[in-house]
Protein backbone atom coordinates (compact mmCIF):
# COMPACT_ATOMS: atom_id res chain seq x y z
CA UNK A 1 0.00 0.00 0.00
CA UNK A 2 2.75 2.47 1.23
CA UNK A 3 4.74 1.97 -2.57
CA UNK A 4 0.90 2.27 -4.00
CA UNK A 5 0.78 5.91 -2.91
CA UNK A 6 4.28 6.67 -2.84
CA UNK A 7 3.87 6.40 -6.73
CA UNK A 8 0.46 7.92 -6.57
CA UNK A 9 2.08 11.01 -5.06
CA UNK A 10 4.99 11.04 -7.30
CA UNK A 11 2.89 11.01 -10.47
CA UNK A 12 0.88 14.18 -9.18
CA UNK A 13 4.05 16.18 -8.79
CA UNK A 14 5.58 14.93 -12.15
CA UNK A 15 2.39 16.27 -13.90
CA UNK A 16 2.30 19.47 -11.90
CA UNK A 17 5.46 20.05 -13.22
CA UNK A 18 4.63 19.45 -16.84
CA UNK A 19 1.99 21.79 -16.51
CA UNK A 20 4.37 24.52 -15.16
CA UNK A 21 6.75 25.46 -18.02
CA UNK A 22 3.99 25.34 -20.53
CA UNK A 23 1.95 28.58 -18.68
CA UNK A 24 5.36 29.97 -18.16
CA UNK A 25 5.60 29.87 -21.92
CA UNK A 26 2.48 30.85 -22.18
CA UNK A 27 3.23 33.93 -20.75
CA UNK A 28 6.10 34.90 -22.38
CA UNK A 29 4.31 34.19 -25.47
CA UNK A 30 1.98 36.66 -24.64
CA UNK A 31 4.43 39.56 -23.21
CA UNK A 32 7.12 38.76 -26.30
CA UNK A 33 5.75 40.77 -29.31
CA UNK A 34 5.84 44.31 -28.89
CA UNK A 35 3.60 46.09 -31.05
CA UNK A 36 4.46 49.25 -32.46
CA UNK A 37 2.44 52.01 -31.25
CA UNK A 38 1.58 53.10 -34.95
CA UNK A 39 1.36 50.10 -36.37
CA UNK A 40 0.06 49.87 -40.08
CA UNK A 41 0.47 47.25 -42.73
CA UNK A 42 1.78 47.63 -46.48
CA UNK A 43 -1.85 47.55 -47.98
CA UNK A 44 -3.52 49.77 -45.93
CA UNK A 45 -0.60 52.21 -46.23
CA UNK A 46 -0.66 52.44 -50.07
CA UNK A 47 -4.23 52.26 -50.07
CA UNK A 48 -3.77 55.46 -47.79
CA UNK A 49 -1.41 57.35 -50.15
CA UNK A 50 -3.30 56.43 -53.99
CA UNK A 51 -6.66 56.29 -52.72
CA UNK A 52 -6.83 53.21 -54.48
CA UNK A 53 -5.13 53.81 -57.87
CA UNK A 54 -2.74 52.10 -59.82
CA UNK A 55 1.30 52.27 -59.12
CA UNK A 56 3.43 52.83 -62.12
CA UNK A 57 6.98 51.09 -61.92
CA UNK A 58 9.13 53.73 -63.51
CA UNK A 59 12.67 54.01 -64.51
CA UNK A 60 12.10 58.27 -63.66
CA UNK A 61 13.12 57.41 -60.17
CA UNK A 62 16.19 56.93 -59.18
CA UNK A 63 16.21 55.17 -55.60
CA UNK A 64 19.99 54.56 -54.43
CA UNK A 65 20.25 51.66 -51.01
CA UNK A 66 22.70 49.61 -50.15
CA UNK A 67 22.23 45.91 -51.12
CA UNK A 68 23.47 44.98 -47.95
CA UNK A 69 23.58 46.50 -44.42
CA UNK A 70 25.24 45.53 -41.89
CA UNK A 71 23.35 47.40 -38.97
CA UNK A 72 19.68 47.68 -39.53
CA UNK A 73 19.62 50.66 -37.52
CA UNK A 74 21.10 53.21 -40.03
CA UNK A 75 20.38 52.18 -43.66
CA UNK A 76 21.06 55.30 -46.22
CA UNK A 77 18.79 55.80 -48.65
CA UNK A 78 18.64 58.59 -51.34
CA UNK A 79 15.94 59.02 -53.89
CA UNK A 80 15.84 61.55 -57.15
CA UNK A 81 13.16 61.91 -59.20
CA UNK A 82 13.14 63.29 -62.18
CA UNK A 83 11.20 66.33 -63.02
CA UNK A 84 11.02 69.97 -64.29
CA UNK A 85 9.66 70.76 -61.11
CA UNK A 86 7.87 73.78 -62.85
CA UNK A 87 4.42 74.97 -61.56
CA UNK A 88 2.32 72.88 -64.21
CA UNK A 89 4.81 69.33 -63.65
CA UNK A 90 6.69 68.60 -60.67
CA UNK A 91 6.93 66.20 -57.97
CA UNK A 92 4.15 66.78 -54.98
CA UNK A 93 5.28 64.16 -52.52
CA UNK A 94 7.63 61.40 -52.14
CA UNK A 95 6.79 58.30 -49.71
CA UNK A 96 8.73 55.80 -48.52
CA UNK A 97 7.66 52.42 -47.19
CA UNK A 98 9.84 49.27 -45.36
CA UNK A 99 7.36 46.56 -46.16
CA UNK A 100 8.04 44.22 -43.01
CA UNK A 101 8.37 46.54 -40.25
CA UNK A 102 5.92 46.82 -37.83
CA UNK A 103 4.86 50.44 -39.07
CA UNK A 104 5.82 50.51 -42.68
CA UNK A 105 5.78 54.47 -43.06
CA UNK A 106 9.16 55.96 -42.59
CA UNK A 107 8.62 59.89 -44.00
CA UNK A 108 6.00 61.38 -46.12
CA UNK A 109 7.93 64.45 -47.88
CA UNK A 110 5.95 67.10 -49.58
CA UNK A 111 7.40 68.89 -51.76
CA UNK A 112 7.23 72.38 -53.64
CA UNK A 113 8.53 74.22 -57.25
CA UNK A 114 10.72 76.09 -54.99
CA UNK A 115 12.97 73.05 -54.69
CA UNK A 116 14.38 72.77 -57.79
CA UNK A 117 14.81 69.22 -58.28
CA UNK A 118 12.60 66.49 -56.47
CA UNK A 119 15.41 64.87 -54.42
CA UNK A 120 15.57 63.41 -50.31
CA UNK A 121 18.27 61.39 -48.47
CA UNK A 122 18.03 60.52 -45.00
CA UNK A 123 18.63 57.14 -42.98
CA UNK A 124 16.03 54.50 -41.84
CA UNK A 125 16.11 51.48 -39.18
CA UNK A 126 15.04 48.45 -40.75
CA UNK A 127 14.13 45.37 -38.72
CA UNK A 128 14.87 42.81 -41.25
CA UNK A 129 15.33 42.20 -44.62
CA UNK A 130 12.79 43.26 -47.23
CA UNK A 131 11.66 45.28 -49.68
CA UNK A 132 11.87 48.89 -49.71
CA UNK A 133 8.72 51.01 -51.76
CA UNK A 134 9.07 54.29 -52.76
CA UNK A 135 6.33 56.30 -54.26
CA UNK A 136 6.50 59.12 -56.05
CA UNK A 137 3.02 61.78 -56.69
CA UNK A 138 3.09 63.96 -59.26
CA UNK A 139 1.76 66.89 -60.23
CA UNK A 140 -0.81 65.23 -62.53
CA UNK A 141 -2.28 62.61 -60.71
CA UNK A 142 -0.13 59.58 -61.43
CA UNK A 143 1.97 57.37 -59.24
CA UNK A 144 5.44 55.88 -59.68
CA UNK A 145 6.98 53.26 -57.49
CA UNK A 146 10.24 51.77 -57.46
CA UNK A 147 11.15 48.88 -55.22
CA UNK A 148 14.50 47.48 -53.73
CA UNK A 149 15.12 44.77 -51.82
CA UNK A 150 18.13 45.46 -48.54
CA UNK A 151 19.13 42.63 -46.89
CA UNK A 152 20.23 43.30 -43.28
CA UNK A 153 22.38 41.61 -41.01
CA UNK A 154 21.20 42.94 -37.78
CA UNK A 155 17.81 44.16 -37.26
CA UNK A 156 17.47 47.51 -36.45
CA UNK A 157 14.24 47.58 -34.01
CA UNK A 158 13.38 46.83 -30.43
CA UNK B 1 11.97 69.08 -22.78
CA UNK B 2 14.48 71.10 -23.71
CA UNK B 3 16.00 72.66 -26.57
CA UNK B 4 17.06 70.14 -28.97
CA UNK B 5 20.44 70.51 -30.51
CA UNK B 6 20.45 70.46 -34.65
CA UNK B 7 22.33 71.93 -36.98
CA UNK B 8 21.64 73.14 -41.28
CA UNK B 9 24.02 72.67 -43.31
CA UNK B 10 23.95 74.41 -47.22
CA UNK B 11 26.29 72.61 -49.65
CA UNK B 12 28.61 73.94 -51.64
CA UNK B 13 29.81 76.71 -49.57
CA UNK B 14 29.63 79.20 -52.69
CA UNK B 15 26.94 79.94 -54.95
CA UNK B 16 24.73 82.44 -56.82
CA UNK B 17 21.17 82.77 -57.39
CA UNK B 18 19.57 80.49 -59.11
CA UNK B 19 21.83 77.50 -57.85
CA UNK B 20 20.22 74.46 -56.71
CA UNK B 21 22.04 73.94 -53.32
CA UNK B 22 21.78 70.84 -50.81
CA UNK B 23 20.53 71.68 -47.66
CA UNK B 24 21.26 69.12 -44.72
CA UNK B 25 19.34 69.25 -41.69
CA UNK B 26 20.53 67.22 -39.06
CA UNK B 27 18.88 66.50 -35.32
CA UNK B 28 20.65 65.42 -32.08
CA UNK B 29 17.01 63.03 -31.34
CA UNK B 30 17.14 59.48 -29.87
CA UNK B 31 13.80 58.96 -31.98
CA UNK B 32 12.57 55.80 -29.50
CA UNK B 33 10.49 53.79 -30.92
CA UNK B 34 8.57 52.74 -27.73
CA UNK B 35 9.52 48.83 -28.85
CA UNK B 36 13.05 48.59 -26.96
CA UNK B 37 12.69 47.43 -23.67
CA UNK B 38 15.13 49.03 -21.17
CA UNK B 39 17.73 46.31 -19.91
CA UNK B 40 18.37 47.34 -16.33
CA UNK B 41 14.43 48.28 -15.53
CA UNK B 42 13.01 46.14 -17.69
CA UNK B 43 10.61 48.34 -19.02
CA UNK B 44 9.52 49.93 -22.11
CA UNK B 45 11.20 53.17 -23.41
CA UNK B 46 8.01 55.24 -24.52
CA UNK B 47 8.02 56.66 -28.33
CA UNK B 48 9.96 59.49 -28.52
CA UNK B 49 10.34 60.61 -31.75
CA UNK B 50 10.15 63.85 -34.51
CA UNK B 51 6.79 63.59 -36.45
CA UNK B 52 6.83 66.91 -38.63
CA UNK B 53 9.89 68.54 -40.09
CA UNK B 54 8.79 72.07 -42.16
CA UNK B 55 11.68 73.92 -44.38
CA UNK B 56 10.29 77.66 -44.80
CA UNK B 57 12.27 80.29 -46.34
CA UNK B 58 11.49 84.06 -46.00
CA UNK B 59 8.29 82.73 -44.29
CA UNK B 60 7.28 80.88 -47.25
CA UNK B 61 6.67 77.18 -47.50
CA UNK B 62 9.30 74.56 -49.57
CA UNK B 63 8.93 71.41 -47.76
CA UNK B 64 7.17 69.71 -45.29
CA UNK B 65 7.65 66.09 -43.98
CA UNK B 66 5.71 64.00 -41.76
CA UNK B 67 8.14 61.71 -40.23
CA UNK B 68 7.64 58.30 -38.22
CA UNK B 69 9.54 56.54 -35.35
CA UNK B 70 11.20 54.11 -38.13
CA UNK B 71 13.96 57.22 -39.36
CA UNK B 72 17.03 56.45 -37.50
CA UNK B 73 18.77 57.77 -34.62
CA UNK B 74 20.14 61.45 -35.26
CA UNK B 75 18.49 62.07 -38.36
CA UNK B 76 19.60 63.91 -41.36
CA UNK B 77 16.65 65.42 -43.58
CA UNK B 78 18.20 66.45 -47.07
CA UNK B 79 16.97 68.22 -49.68
CA UNK B 80 17.69 70.51 -52.80
CA UNK B 81 16.56 74.09 -52.67
CA UNK B 82 16.77 76.32 -55.53
CA UNK B 83 18.13 80.08 -54.19
CA UNK B 84 16.02 82.66 -55.36
CA UNK B 85 17.22 85.92 -53.37
CA UNK B 86 19.01 86.36 -50.35
CA UNK B 87 16.91 85.90 -47.01
CA UNK B 88 16.63 82.96 -43.77
CA UNK B 89 15.73 79.76 -44.50
CA UNK B 90 14.03 78.61 -41.46
CA UNK B 91 13.26 74.72 -40.41
CA UNK B 92 10.62 73.95 -37.59
CA UNK B 93 10.52 70.40 -35.91
CA UNK B 94 7.83 69.11 -33.89
CA UNK B 95 7.93 65.55 -31.78
CA UNK B 96 5.19 63.42 -30.87
CA UNK B 97 5.61 64.92 -27.20
CA UNK B 98 4.50 67.86 -28.48
CA UNK B 99 7.51 70.39 -28.50
CA UNK B 100 8.19 72.54 -30.98
CA UNK B 101 12.00 73.92 -32.07
CA UNK B 102 13.06 75.90 -34.65
CA UNK B 103 16.19 76.40 -36.41
CA UNK B 104 17.55 79.05 -38.91
CA UNK B 105 20.34 79.89 -41.31
CA UNK B 106 20.65 83.11 -43.62
CA UNK B 107 20.87 82.10 -47.07
CA UNK B 108 23.74 84.60 -49.23
CA UNK B 109 24.20 84.38 -52.82
CA UNK B 110 27.64 85.04 -53.94
CA UNK B 111 29.35 85.02 -50.61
Amino acid sequence: MQRRSFIKGFGVVLAASAVVPVTMMAEEAKKAPVQSPNKMNIDSAIKAITGGKALVPSSKIEFKAPEIAENGAVVPVKITVESPMTKDDYVKAIHILAKKNGNVRCTDIFLTPANGTAHFATRIKLGETQDILVIAQMSDGTFLSATQNVKVTIGGCG
Amino acid sequence: MGKVKSLIKIKPNKYNTGDIVKVDFMVMHPMETGMRTDKQTGKLVPADYINEVKFFFNDALITNMSVWETVSTNPVFTINFKVPSEGTLKVVFKDNKGSTNEQSTKIKPKG
